[in-house]
C-alpha cells in the first residue's frame, strides 16, 4: 500500500514538472516595449520625396516602426525651404512623438528644431545636421568623408603620380550640410597638397542638370582635369554626361546612398568611384534611435547622440552582388 | 384669366428677378468670387484637416501669410498699373541674403539693414521701372528676365557668402522679433502687412497718386491724355514693388535664418496666382489691397494645407498652376462678359396686366378733337425740352431745358427770355415755395432750390437706404416732379430707382415699381421714403384739401392719391384706375379741378406685351437697345379731371402740328401753358370759362 502511494505521489510528481516546463516563462520586458509604441507617431520632413535617399530612409522607417503601431507621417516639402519650414512649423502645432528632419542646410531649419524640442518633441536629423544639434544625428561624418575623399584626389592626380594635379568639385547646396562640412574635410587634405589644384569649385545645388554645364565648361577649360568629384551620384549623373561627351578621361569620384543605380553606375562606367553611407543602415539606425527615446523617455534636448555612418569607397573593382540596395519595384 | 397667366403672374411676383442684375452691377461683386473661392478653400482643408480651425494653426498661417502677402501686394499694385512683375520672387531672395550678409557679414545694426536692404529692392524695380516704364519694353518679357539676372546675382552672393552665413549667428533679439515676434499675441509679420494693405487701400482709394496708378491701368492713352505722367507712374509702381518684395525678404530672412538656394523659387506664380484668384485683373485698372489679401490667403491655405496632408512631390505645384489657370481664366472671361452678362441680365420685365383702355372716340370724355389747335407758341426753336413749365405772382413763365438751364420767359409777351438760373442737370418738375423760390427736381441730382435772385441751392440728393434693397437707394437718381405742402414739406417723386435719367424709357419695359415717393422737410432737413414700389410715379399735385395729394403712375396708368395728414393720413387709393395713355404732371385748376398730361398714349401691343414678361426679356436680351419695343409717347393730351376722378375734359392736338407729345400744363390767368420733355416750344392756350384771375402761387400761398 505504501509503495502504492509512493509511486501515485511520483507520478503526480512528474506529470506536475511536465506541465512546468510546457509553460514558459513571459518575457518581462515585452509588453512594456510594445506600450511604448502605442499610438506614437514619427512625422518625417526631408527636402524632397522621390529620390533614393529619402525614398529609402522612408521605406525603412515604415517597415520598421509601422509594425508596432507607430503612425509614420511625410511631409514633402519637394526642395522647398519655405515649404519644409512650414511643414516644419505645423508639425509644432500638431505635436508628433519625434519628427525626423532631413536639412536642406545648416541654418533655415535651426531655430525651428529648437522650438520643437521646447514643444517636447524629439529631433531626429538624417545625413544633412542641422547647426543646432537635437537628440539624435544619423548620417555620414561629412568632414571625415572629405578628408578621405581629398586623400583619394590626391593619390590619384598628384603629379608625382604622372597626373595633371588638377581636380574640380561640384558641391550640392552649397550651405547643406553635405557641402559646407565636406569642403571643410577636403580643405584641410588639400591644404598640405600644394601640388593638387583644385580649378574648380562650385555649386549645382543637387541638381544634375547645373552639374553636367558646370563640368562641361571645366573640362573645356582644363581638357587635362584628372577629377571631379561630385557630392551626390544623383546630380552627378549629369556630370558623368559631361565627362562622356567630352571624350576625355576624367576620374569621376562621387558619392550617395548606395543604391542600385550606383552600382549600375560603376558598372557600366558612369562613375569611376562612389563613396557609401549606407541607407537601409541609415534608416535602422534611426528606427532604433527613436526606439530608444520612445522607450526611455528622456527631455528631448537632454540627450545627444551622433551616430556616424560607416563609409564604404566602391569602385568597379570591389564592388559584390549585395554591394547596393534597392527600391520595391527598382 | 387664363390659368397660364395666373401662373406666370405669380412667378414673376415670387421670384425677385431684377436682385440678380442688381447683385452684377455691384462693386463688390469682383470681391464676391475670390471670397466665395477663399471660403471654399478654407472649407474644405478645415474639413480634411484636423485642428485646422486651431489657434496655433491659425497663427501659424498668419505667419507665414505675413510674408506672402507682402509679395501679392507688390505684385498686385504694378498690375494695377497694367504691367506685371515676375520678378517678385527673385528680388525676394535677394532681399534675403542681402538682409543676411549685411548682418552677419557686415555686422550692421538690424534698422539699416532693413532699410538698406528695402533700398537694394527698391533698386531692382528701378531697373524694371526704366525699361517698362520709360523704355516702354514688354513687363513679362522684361521682369522675366529680371528674374533670371536677380537669381544669378542671388547665386553669386550665396557662393561667396552663404558659408560664412550658415556659420555665424546673429545675437539680436530685436532681429528675431521681425519674423518670429509677436504683438498682442498676433505675428510681427502680420501687423505689418496689415498696415501696409491699409495703406495701400488709402492710397488707391484716397489719393491722388493711387488714383493715377488706376487710371494708368485702366487706360494709359486716356491716363495720359488727362496729364498723369504715364511713364513715372509705372516706373514708380515697380519700384514700389521691389522694395516690398525686399521687406518681405527681411522678414523671412529674421524667421529662417537660411541662405539657402532654393529661397523665393518659384515664388512668383504663387504670387501671380494670388493676385490673379484674389480677382487683381491681369489687365490692369482693377485691384485692391483687398483682393490681394483675399487671394494670398486662399494660396497660403491651399499651399500650407497640401503640405500638412503630405501630397506627393510635385502636385503643390501641379495644383498651383492649376488654380492660377483657372483663376486666370475667370478673370479673363469674367472681364469680358460682365458687362454683357449684366446688360442681359439687368433689365427684368415684371407681369404687369393694365385694365382695359377706355375708347378716344365719343362719347368718351377722351374723346379726340382739334382743341389744342388755338394754342399761341412762346419760344419757338429757342427752348429745348421743357418737361415742366410754371408761372410766378408776375406772370413770368419759367421752363426747365435740355442743357441744365432754367429759363425766364418775360410777361406780358414772352418774346423776351434770360436764363433764370443754370442747375447743371436736366430741370424737371417745378413748383414755387411759399417765399417764392423755385424748387425744382433735377434729373440725377436731387431736389434744389433756386431763390428769386436765381442763387441754386441743394435742398436733398439723398434719403433713407432700405434695409434690403441691394442697389443703394439713399442716392437720387431720378427726381421727377414735386409738390409743396401746406406745412412746407415738399414730396417729390423718384420715378426709377434702377435706371439713370437717360435710361428711362428702359424703365417701361420691366413696369415694376421701381419708383417711390420722397418726403423733404426743409425745417427739419430731413428726407424720407413715404412710398415705395410705384410704377414710374411722375406728376405730383396738392390736393385742395391740403392733406392729400395726387400722384400719377406713368407705366400702372393710374393716378391715385395719398393722404398725408387728417383723418386718412397714411391712406392711397386709385382714383382713376384706367387712363388711356400714360400720365405724367397733374396740376391744380382754377375750378378745384386737376389738370393731367398724358405723355403718350397705350397700345394694344404694348398692353399685350406687359402681361408676357417672358417676351419682353427676351427682346431685351436678343435685339438691338433701340429696336425694342417701347411705349408709345408720340401722342399725348391733357385732361382735366375732378377730385371723385371723373375726367372733365380732354384737349387734343390731332395733327399733332404743335404738341404730339406732353409732359406738363399750367393753368395761369385763363391760360393754359403747355410743355413737352422733347419739344422746342411752350403753348399757351386761351381757356375758356376759367378763372380769368386764378394763378397758382395765389391757390397754394394766398395772394400777397
Amino acid at each position: 500500500m505504501k509503495l502504492l502511494k509512493t509511486l501515485a505521489m511520483g507520478a503526480a510528481l512528474t506529470a506536475g514538472a511536465g506541465a512546468a516546463t510546457a509553460q514558459g516563462i513571459d518575457d518581462p520586458t515585452r509588453a512594456e516595449y510594445y506600450d511604448a509604441f502605442k499610438g506614437k507617431t514619427v512625422a518625417y520632413v526631408p527636402v524632397a520625396m522621390g529620390f533614393d535617399l529619402t525614398e529609402g530612409w522612408a521605406m525603412g522607417l515604415r517597415d520598421a516602426l509601422e509594425p508596432l503601431g507607430v503612425t509614420f507621417d511625410i511631409r514633402d516639402p519637394n526642395w522647398n525651404t519655405a515649404a519644409g519650414a512650414q511643414a516644419i512649423t505645423s508639425l509644432i502645432d500638431e505635436k508628433p512623438d519625434v519628427i525626423v528632419v532631413h536639412n536642406p542646410d545648416v541654418q533655415s531649419y535651426a531655430r525651428l528644431l529648437k522650438k520643437a524640442e521646447d514643444a517636447g518633441i524629439y529631433v531626429v536629423q538624417v545625413n544633412m545636421r542641422s547647426s543646432y544639434s537635437t537628440s539624435a544625428f544619423i548620417g555620414a561624418d561629412y568632414v571625415g568623408m572629405g578628408e578621405a575623399i581629398g586623400q583619394r584626389l590626391v593619390d590619384l592626380c598628384s603629379p608625382s603620380n604622372g597626373a595633371s594635379g588638377k581636380v574640380a568639385i561640384t558641391q550640392g547646396v552649397l550651405t547643406a550640410a553635405a557641402s559646407a562640412y565636406q569642403m571643410k574635410g577636403i580643405n584641410n587634405v588639400l591644404e598640405k597638397h600644394p601640388e593638387i589644384q583644385l580649378v574648380s569649385n562650385q555649386a549645382a545645388d543637387w541638381d544634375s542638370t547645373k552639374a553636367r554645364n558646370i563640368a562641361a565648361t571645366v573640362i573645356q577649360q582644363h581638357p587635362d582635369l584628372c577629377a571631379i568629384t561630385g557630392f551626390w551620384d544623383v546630380m552627378d549623373v549629369g556630370t558623368a554626361a559631361a565627362i562622356k561627351d567630352s571624350g576625355k578621361d576624367v576620374y569621376l569620384l562621387t558619392q550617395g546612398g548606395g543604391n542600385q543605380s550606383a552600382c549600375d553606375g560603376l558598372e557600366n562606367g558612369t562613375y569611376d568611384e562612389v563613396v557609401v553611407y549606407n541607407v537601409p543602415g541609415q534608416a535602422r539606425d534611426m528606427a532604433n534611435m527613436i526606439k530608444q527615446l520612445m522607450q526611455l523617455n528622456p527631455e528631448p534636448g537632454s540627450m545627444k547622440t551622433t551616430l556616424f555612418t560607416q563609409l564604404e569607397f566602391l569602385t568597379k573593382d570591389n564592388m559584390k552582388p549585395g554591394s547596393c540596395w534597392s527600391l520595391p519595384g527598382q | 384669366m387664363a390659368l397660364s397667366e395666373t401662373i406666370v403672374r405669380w412667378r414673376y411676383r415670387a421670384i425677385p428677378d431684377h436682385l440678380l442684375g442688381e447683385v452684377l452691377a455691384k462693386r463688390w461683386i469682383d470681391n464676391a468670387i475670390p471670397l466665395l473661392i477663399l471660403v471654399a478653400v478654407a472649407a474644405t482643408f478645415g474639413a480634411l484637416i484636423p485642428g485646422f480651425f486651431g489657434m496655433s494653426s491659425i497663427a501659424n498661417l498668419m505667419r507665414q501669410w505675413g510674408e506672402f502677402s507682402l509679395l501679392v501686394m507688390a505684385l498686385m499694385i504694378v498690375m494695377v498699373a497694367g504691367g506685371i512683375d515676375l520678378s517678385v520672387g527673385s528680388t525676394f531672395a535677394l532681399g534675403n541674403i542681402v538682409a543676411l550678409t549685411l548682418m552677419t557679414v557686415a555686422g550692421l545694426p538690424w534698422p539699416l539693414v532693413v532699410v538698406l536692404t528695402m533700398a537694394c529692392g527698391a533698386a531692382v524695380g528701378l531697373v524694371n521701372g526704366l525699361l517698362v516704364g520709360y523704355l516702354r519694353l514688354r513687363a513679362f518679357l522684361t521682369t522675366l528676365v529680371t528674374l533670371i539676372i536677380v537669381r544669378a546675382i542671388v547665386d553669386m552672393l550665396l557662393l561667396k557668402y552663404s558659408v560664412a552665413i550658415a556659420s555665424s549667428f546673429i545675437d539680436a533679439d530685436a532681429w528675431y522679433f521681425l519674423g518670429e515676434g509677436t504683438v498682442f499675441g498676433v505675428p510681427f509679420s502680420v501687423w505689418l502687412a496689415a498696415i501696409v494693405a491699409v495703406v495701400i487701400h488709402i492710397v488707391f482709394s484716397r489719393t491722388r497718386p493711387g488714383w493715377a496708378v488706376l487710371a494708368t491701368g485702366g487706360s494709359r492713352r486716356s491716363a495720359h491724355n488727362v496729364g498723369i505722367p504715364v511713364r513715372r507712374v509705372i516706373c514708380m509702381t515697380y519700384v514700389t514693388s521691389g522694395a516690398l518684395c525686399a521687406l518681405s525678404g527681411v522678414l523671412f530672412a529674421s524667421r529662417l535664418g537660411g541662405a539657402g538656394a532654393d529661397t523665393g523659387v518659384g515664388l512668383e506664380i504663387a504670387a501671380l496666382t494670388a493676385a490673379v484668384l484674389g480677382g487683381n485683373s491681369l489687365g490692369g485698372g482693377r485691384g485692391s489691397a483687398a483682393k490681394a489679401v483675399i487671394g494670398s490667403v486662399t494660396v497660403m491655405i491651399l499651399v500650407n494645407s497640401l503640405v500638412r496632408l503630405g501630397v506627393n512631390s510635385g502636385a503643390n505645384s501641379l495644383l498651383l498652376g492649376l488654380v492660377l489657370l483657372g483663376a486666370v481664366a475667370i478673370d479673363v472671361r469674367w472681364l469680358k462678359n460682365r458687362h454683357k452678362l449684366l446688360s442681359k441680365v439687368y433689365v427684368a420685365p415684371t407681369y404687369a396686366r393694365l385694365p382695359a383702355a377706355p375708347a378716344t372716340t365719343a362719347p368718351s370724355p377722351y374723346a379726340v378733337n382739334d382743341r389744342l389747335n388755338g394754342v399761341e407758341l412762346i419760344g419757338l426753336g429757342e427752348i429745348d425740352g421743357p418737361e415742366d413749365v410754371i408761372l410766378d405772382a408776375d406772370d413770368n413763365l419759367y421752363a426747365g431745358n435740355r442743357v441744365g438751364d432754367i429759363i425766364r420767359f418775360f410777361a406780358p409777351d414772352y418774346t423776351r427770355q434770360e436764363v433764370f438760373a443754370h442747375v447743371g442737370g436736366r430741370p424737371l418738375g417745378m413748383a414755387f415755395d411759399r417765399e417764392g423760390s423755385l424748387l425744382v427736381c433735377i434729373g440725377g441730382m436731387g431736389l434744389y432750390a433756386v431763390s428769386k435772385a436765381g442763387e441754386v441751392r441743394k435742398l436733398t440728393d439723398e434719403t433713407n437706404r432700405s434695409l434690403l434693397s441691394v442697389i443703394d437707394d439713399s442716392r437720387l437718381r431720378l427726381a421727377d416732379d414735386l409738390d409743396i405742402a401746406p406745412d412746407g414739406r415738399v414730396f417729390f417723386s423718384e420715378a426709377t430707382t434702377r435706371y439713370e435719367m437717360h435710361e428711362w424709357p428702359v424703365d417701361s419695359l420691366e413696369s415694376r415699381g421701381n419708383g417711390r415717393i420722397i418726403c423733404h422737410d426743409p425745417a427739419t432737413g430731413t428726407t424720407r421714403t413715404v412710398l415705395k414700389h410705384l410704377v414710374f410715379p411722375n406728376g405730383i399735385c396738392m390736393a385742395h384739401d391740403g392733406e392729400s395729394f395726387y400722384f400719377a403712375e406713368t407705366w400702372a396708368c393710374r393716378i391715385s392719391r395719398y393722404w398725408f395728414a387728417g383723418p386718412r393720413s397714411g391712406e392711397v387709393e386709385v382714383v382713376i384706375p384706367d387712363l388711356p395713355g400714360y400720365p405724367d404732371n397733374i396740376n391744380r385748376a382754377s375750378d378745384g379741378t386737376y389738370w393731367l398730361a398724358l405723355v403718350g398714349m397705350r397700345t394694344p401691343t404694348m398692353d399685350l406685351a406687359l402681361r408676357r414678361p417672358g417676351f419682353r426679356k427676351r427682346m431685351a436680351r436678343r435685339i438691338a437697345f433701340d429696336e425694342w419695343l417701347y411705349p408709345n409717347i408720340n401722342t399725348g393730351c391733357v385732361i382735366r379731371f375732378d377730385d371723385t376722378g371723373r375726367v372733365v375734359e380732354t384737349l387734343w392736338d390731332r395733327k399733332g402740328d404743335n404738341h404730339p407729345m406732353i409732359t406738363s400744363m399750367r393753368e395761369h390767368k385763363g391760360h393754359l401753358y403747355i410743355g413737352g420733355i422733347s419739344n422746342n416750344r411752350i403753348g399757351r392756350l386761351k381757356l375758356d370759362g376759367m378763372d380769368a384771375v386764378w394763378t397758382g402761387p395765389a391757390a397754394y400761398w394766398g395772394s400777397k
